[in-house]
């Protein structure tokens, strides 16, 4: 890990506010440790191309996440981090290092989350046609049971009578 | 290759009961596993949950190759609380009665649970156990809406009043889950009677032993009787993939804990040997009472471990300890040197076990190795629980010092206050405040410059100058929210919600950052204002960044809807199915009961009587030809 990935990755309780909240599995943890991973490598990471971050993005919408909620912490972690570089980090270069990290991460979890409301859209899209298909089938289900419903009825009121 | 699953399920009447009201199904045929937890007076507990434990079982033997898991299983969950539901209201003694459920149907890989009420499912997977199920509590749904919280709920009085149950009424609204499982998977149901009185540990601890399915359970169900027992306790554990147990394990439960408790009495004189009774901890005890408590009571637990396969007696044995040395402000040093001599006493026997059988020894020894880890990773959670307490004791402090900072600072506006800079700050967003005329200048330029720059072939340069355009003038705006909306509507324009359609937005939003903050590096000024200009920069492309997929998210929302729709309109036309099924069979009952009190056997078929429906006609077993029937004889 890089010195100033170092420094800020410290920062990570106060940001994270886990001290309070006494959370240890924090839900901003993904885009601070993204970005902690930026500053790591040197900011020559390739543009957007974080797995990891996809992935925990990813994970936390299959836990049942909104997309808005990770965006509000994607939002929170740059904000106090924006906060938190500029009292603690003394050389300005290291600053705009950590502001363009910053933003760098939360614009691609911007972008993986816009996308991944998209695919859930296609997806749904295609749930609603196979919704309709089944109600096809079993609207042909309800008829053909009408029919013999009404069949019986009259099998047992003769039967009745007799 | 067929994917294995092995269940087993017990369940235990408890310590302080008379009736067992739990009942379960384990039903390795059908695949399907369920636990319900009846309740209700006069012993209308146990009536409920085996009513609803026999008509789950007969409705989904009956339809299991007609129907999907799914809706399969929301069926079967809703006729149980139909039949509880209409024997509650047929007999007065009966009314209220109701039973939670926790129903698992198997099918290959695939595990669909559907449950109703606090009775709970688990998966172990990776050696984490995962709850998979919410409860249905009043208190589960105040803590889910944010109005109580964890510890609150602990004590709350409703804690174990249910919101839903099977019974209460005639439908029940069935929360269902679906795994696919990977071999190794271990699924545990279970009623509240396990996991209200055995340790969230003690359960980890034994489902992740390599035990197997029948002995696990067989564990569970003594945790929680000895936890207390105070509720029937059913637990049902299924192995996926037909996990097989090493040999090991099982040599270090009969042999291994047989040979620990033969040395007993030696692990006590090595324990004096080593000095245990003069530790600070036992300062208040005489020597034997000492080695007594600490080195018998670390050897039962030991013992009690190996036997089962587990750490949680050592666990429990170390935490207690620790609690009592700690909590009256015990140096921590002592319990390090406590249990270093308990190492060394053990290490002690087992080298005579090892001039005795040397394989035997060298499973034992991990096995105390494993022990004298779990008991130092048990002291380590009581340290932490009370450095947790400290800081939460200093964010308090904190919190008041702050308050009464600001309260004094508002009673004398002149006098001059620090800003708090460590450790606890709030995510407050900073005042809308117009940048300084030289942090302006600054943005101008790098505007300009980033303007001037070329695009990269890739970027549609109308959107890439724009995303620039929108980004300077949210950076130069005293207030942000509304100006970052409007700028990321202009942005976001009309486009295809696909990939296709969003994909160039988002690449010339990336170029813009990427040229903007190169342009602000490179335009001149005082360091400071650099660093002011991209501070706003950034913001702002975060700002529009977010705005846009908050855009396609309200976007999208509409096809959630839809498909939420076409769901409920799905369920209910399958509900109609199912109804006029069900009245199909009582009209066909009913035409068959007709047919046989009106005519005497065999005759119906001579009469030539047509059956209704698709029903194949049966032919009279062969005999002497009859006559047609007189009047008289029909009477």
């Amino acid at each position: 890990m890089s010195d100033l990935g170092e420094r800020v990755a410290v920062l990570r309780d106060e940001i994270l506010d886990v001290v309070e909240g006494g959370r240890e599995d924090a839900p901003a943890e993904a885009i601070f440790e993204a970005i902690v991973r930026t500053l790591s490598a040197g900011m020559e990471t390739a543009l957007g191309l974080d797995l990891t971050l996809h992935d925990a993005v990813a994970r936390r919408l299959a836990w049942g996440d909104t997309e808005e909620a990770i965006l509000a912490d994607a939002d929170l972690v740059f904000t106090r981090l924006a906060r938190a570089a500029q009292r603690a980090l003394r050389d300005p270069d290291e600053e705009m290092l950590v502001l363009e990290a910053a933003a760098d991460v939360v614009c691609s979890t911007a972008r993986i989350l816009g996308l991944a409301a998209v695919s859930r859209a296609g997806r749904d899209r295609a749930a609603t046609l196979r919704e309709e298909m089944a109600q096809r089938r079993l609207k042909e289900a309800l008829s053909e049971q009408d029919r013999n419903l009404k069949r019986l009825e009259t099998d047992v009121a003769q039967s009745d009578f007799q | 290759m067929s994917f294995a699953i092995v269940g087993f399920g017990d369940s235990h009447v408890g310590s302080v009961r008379d009736t067992n009201e739990d009942a379960l199904i384990v039903d390795a045929k059908w695949g399907l596993y369920a636990v319900f937890d009846g309740m209700g007076g006069a012993s209308a507990g146990d009536v409920a949950s085996n009513k609803a434990r026999d008509v789950v079982h007969e409705y989904v033997r009956a339809r299991r190759s007609a129907m999907q898991p799914r809706p399969l299983l929301e069926a079967a969950i809703n006729a149980a609380s139909a039949a509880v539901h209409a024997e509650a209201q047929r007999r007065r003694d009966r009314r209220g009665m109701g039973t939670t459920a926790v129903v698992c149907l198997v099918d290959g890989r695939r595990a669909t649970i559907g449950h109703v009420g606090d009775s709970r499912a688990y998966l172990l997977r990776d050696g984490r156990l995962h709850r998979l199920t919410n409860d249905h509590t009043i208190v589960a749904e105040l803590v889910a809406r944010g109005a109580i919280n964890a510890d609150e709920a602990d004590r709350h009085a409703y804690k174990n009043v249910l919101s839903r149950n099977l019974g209460a009424k005639a439908t029940a609204i069935v929360d269902v889950n679906e795994i696919e499982l990977i071999a190794g998977d271990r699924l545990l149901l279970c009623s509240d009677g396990l996991y209200g009185y055995a340790s969230n540990e003690a359960m980890h601890q034994l489902v992740g032993s390599t035990d197997g399915a029948g002995d696990v359970v067989r564990d569970l169900i003594d945790a929680a009787l000895r936890g207390g027992g105070g509720d029937n306790v059913t637990a049902i554990l299924l192995d996926a993939g037909g996990k097989s147990m090493p040999r090991a394990t099982v040599v270090l439960r009969t042999s291994g804990a047989g040979a620990w408790w033969a040395r007993r009495d030696r692990l006590l004189i090595a324990a004096r040997h080593h000095g245990i009774h003069r530790s600070p901890l036992c300062a208040v005890l005489r020597p034997d009472e000492a080695i007594g408590l600490v080195a018998g009571n670390f050897a039962d637990a030991v013992y009690h471990d190996l036997e089962k396969a587990t750490s949680v007696n050592v666990w429990s044995f170390a935490e207690n300890l620790a609690v009592g040395w700690l909590g009256q402000n015990g140096a921590w040093m002592a319990m390090r040197e406590l249990l270093d001599g308990l190492a060394r006493a053990a290490d002690q026997v087992i080298g005579e076990l090892r001039s005795e059988d040397r394989g035997l020894a060298a499973l034992v020894e991990s096995a105390i190795a494993r022990a004298l880890v779990t008991a130092e990773t048990a002291v380590g959670g009581v340290l932490a629980e009370r450095l947790k307490l400290a800081e939460a004791e200093l964010v308090r402090l904190e919190s008041d010092r702050s308050r009464r900072q600001r309260s004094e600072a508002a009673a004398s506006p002149q006098r001059f206050l620090d800003q708090p800079t460590v450790p606890f700050m709030r995510a407050v967003a900073p005042p809308p405040e117009v940048p300084a005329p030289d942090v302006q200048l600054l943005l101008e330029a790098a505007r300009r410059r980033a303007l001037a720059r070329p695009a990269a072939a890739t970027t549609d340069r109308t959107l890439y100058t724009r995303a620039i355009d929108h980004a300077h003038q949210v950076a130069s705006a005293s207030s942000d929210g509304g100006d970052a909306a409007l700028a990321a509507r202009e942005l976001f324009d009309v486009r295809a919600l696909d990939e296709a359609g969003l994909a160039p937005l988002y690449d010339a939003l990336d170029a813009a950052r990427l040229a903007h903050v190169d342009a602000v590096r490179a335009v001149p000024g005082a360091p400071g204002g650099r660093v002011a200009a991209l501070r706003r920069l950034a913001a702002a492309y975060q700002r529009l960044s977010g705005t846009i997929a908050s855009l396609i998210v309200e976007s999208v929302a509409p096809t959630a809807e839809q498909l939420r729709e076409a769901a409920a309109q799905t369920t209910r036309l399958g509900e109609r199915v199912s109804k006029n099924e069900r009245r199909i069979a009582d009209l066909e009952r009913k035409f068959a009961t007709i047919i046989d009190d009106e005519l005497p056997g065999g005759l119906r078929y001579e009469l030539g009587i047509e059956r209704p429906g698709a029903r194949p006609r049966i032919e009279p077993p062969a005999g002497p030809p009859r006559r047609r029937p007189s009047k008289e004889t029909m009477r």
